[in-house]
């Protein structure tokens, strides 16, 4: 197997709520334009794609094909991918299969969400329209909150019973939740291409925003973003000469369990705080980098956190600290850009989310630290040599994990 | 942006008349699980190999990956495994009272099931308390997800 690398990546100017200046095709086309600007490469360099976004999400299907001239992929090799929140990383990680299986040499994956011309709770609704359909007909009450009824209440509930036994497990109080929030809120006020800005935020003022389903608060919940991203992959033999500083691609892994929360008409629901797939996935990521003790060795982390109770959770289940212990990290100021292991220098999802791009953005927020480009103040002080980033959707249950580093990894 | 540009720009509403469809789904557990119901118990399927209890139950085991299909008693007590309280209802409204549901794993079941518990301070619920099913008289049962009134305290 080849070792590939990261040698470019561009972000559309900004992800904000609307764009209302520029259509799907130009938004991707503006992402497009700035990755091959950072790397100097051209389409003509460009051997195959990958693309990511979620389906019915912007009320259209296939959007790959009909914006493929857009996606300088005219008679190219090209396929869609869509894994819910993970769709990104699923997309990066299809690349890096095609670069390191020697097929192609230098890939693209190229990712959007424009949350403001749809309507993502319908896309959402679809993914357990049968079995919420079925629980009607067979007398379950949704919104009466009488017998087995209240699938959780409104769209936050599912991750409510998350958070809650999370934070039985943990020890940690929402207090912690509160700080995380305002952490992110405050490091995304370094970053260009962050959504939800408060160079201010405390954790006094998220606890002032009002709870949404216990312990969510609105101050907890990712905003709905139009971005797009885009990264380009390469072998080993063409990186050296497409750029002058890349990052490498060490392990991808991904995995899935049941749908803890999706699957009432087959007794299938448990803890979805759980979590195992993540513990899976990080340590076939961590065996195939090499990595023995990932607390010693990982330098900066990306976790996909669309709810911010999830950064502390998840920071947990990738082994990166014990059980109980992320909000203590949180307390000491270790995840901070300036900390011992820095935590979503970038701000997060929980700041930025405009799904397709959500998981990919995790990558290329790690690449770009390893690589020294993070802009606007979000570079984070210390030497990154080994950097992680994860992902998380499909029905709860799904996680990706990639771990790069700055130089090749020794086969 | 320019005043020609946004002459250029318009947004077209737009929206699916969306088709039906017909959704086939697998009921044998859920029929066993409300027949049950019907009487005031819960029915779930125990996996003969592993020994795991499922509540609806599937008739293979999701572990094992064998067929199942012995009928097992499942208590109506259980304990909460976690909750939420929601402050509005589905449809964004806030509601005059928030609404207590819990995640339960009834005893003698290694699957979960929801459910509300009605008429408490939702500051007071915790993972670990110990609640029970409150079924709806025997005479209005239907033999449907209804007959499980709600939760309550043991």
């Amino acid at each position: 197997m080849r070792n590939v690398a990261i040698v470019g990546v561009g972000y559309c100017p900004v992800f904000v709520s609307k764009r209302n200046d520029v259509s799907i095709p130009e938004m991707i086309s503006e992402a497009i334009h700035n990755a091959y600007l950072n790397c100097g490469l051209t389409p003509e360099n460009v051997d195959a794609f990958t693309f990511g976004n979620m389906h019915t999400f912007e009320g259209v299907n296939m959007p790959h094909l009909w914006s493929i001239d857009h996606l300088t992929a005219l008679g190219k090799p090209i396929m869609r991918i869509a894994t819910g929140g993970t769709t990104g990383m699923s997309a990066f990680h299809c690349a890096y299969y095609h670069v390191a299986s020697g097929l192609y040499d230098v890939v693209m994956t190229i990712t959007f969400e424009k949350h403001s011309e749809g309507d993502a709770q319908v896309g959402l609704a679809g993914i357990i329209t049968p079995e919420i359909m079925t629980v009607l007909s067979l007398g379950i009450d949704l919104t009466g909150g009488s017998g087995m009824g209240g699938l959780g209440g409104g769209s936050a509930g599912g991750i409510s019973f998350q958070a809650t036994s999370y934070l039985h497990h943990s020890g940690a109080g929402i207090e912690h939740i509160d700080a995380q929030a305002a952490l992110e809120r405050r490091n995304a006020a370094k970053n260009p291409y962050a959504h939800l800005k408060d160079p201010e935020c405390t954790a006094e003022k998220i606890a002032q925003t009002p709870l949404v389903s216990y312990p969510i608060r609105y101050g907890h919940i990712c905003p709905t973003t139009d971005g797009a991203t885009v990264c380009i992959l390469a072998s080993e033999d063409k990186a050296a000469k497409i750029a002058d500083k890349a990052a490498w691609i060490h392990a991808v892994a991904n995995c899935t369990t049941d749908a803890t929360t999706g699957n009432l008409i087959e007794g299938l629901i448990t803890d979805p705080a759980e979590q195992m797939s993540c513990q899976l996935a990080a340590k076939r990521a961590y065996e195939r980098a090499g990595i023995e003790d990932p607390r010693k060795e990982i330098d900066l982390v990306e976790i996909y956190n669309g709810f911010a109770h999830q950064t502390l959770m998840f920071l947990e289940k990738l082994g990166l600290c014990e059980v109980g212990e992320a909000h203590k990290m949180l307390e000491r100021g270790e995840t901070e850009i300036d900390g011992r292991l820095p935590v979503n220098a970038s701000g997060g999802v929980v700041s930025t989310n405009s799904i397709g791009t959500s998981a990919l953005n995790r990558v290329t927020e790690c690449a770009l630290q390893i690589m020294g480009k993070a802009e606007g103040g979000h570079q984070v002080p210390k030497k990154v040599r080994k950097a992680l980033a994860h992902g998380w959707g499909g029905l709860m249950q799904y996680n990706t994990v990639t771990i790069l580093g700055d130089a090749p990894l020794k086969r | 942006m320019s005043e020609e540009k946004k002459q250029d720009f318009r947004v077209v509403p737009g929206a699916w008349e969306l088709s039906g469809y017909n959704f086939r789904v697998e009921g044998r557990g859920m029929r066993l699980m409300m027949q049950g119901m019907k009487e005031g118990k819960f029915t779930g399927i125990r996996c003969g190999s592993c020994g795991m209890v499922y509540l609806p139950g599937p008739f293979y085991c999701r572990k094992c990956l064998v067929e199942i299909e012995e009928p097992v008693d499942v208590g109506d007590h259980g304990t909460i495994r976690s909750f939420t309280a929601t402050m509005s209802d589905i449809r964004g409204n806030p509601l005059p009272e928030p609404q207590v549901t819990l995640m339960v794993q009834l005893d003698g079941c290694d699957s979960w099931i929801m459910g509300v518990l009605r008429d408490v301070d939702w500051r007071e619920v915790r993972i670990g308390q110990r609640v029970k099913v409150k079924w709806r008289p025997s005479e209005e049962r239907t033999g449907s997800l209804q007959d499980m009134d709600c939760f309550e305290y043991e």
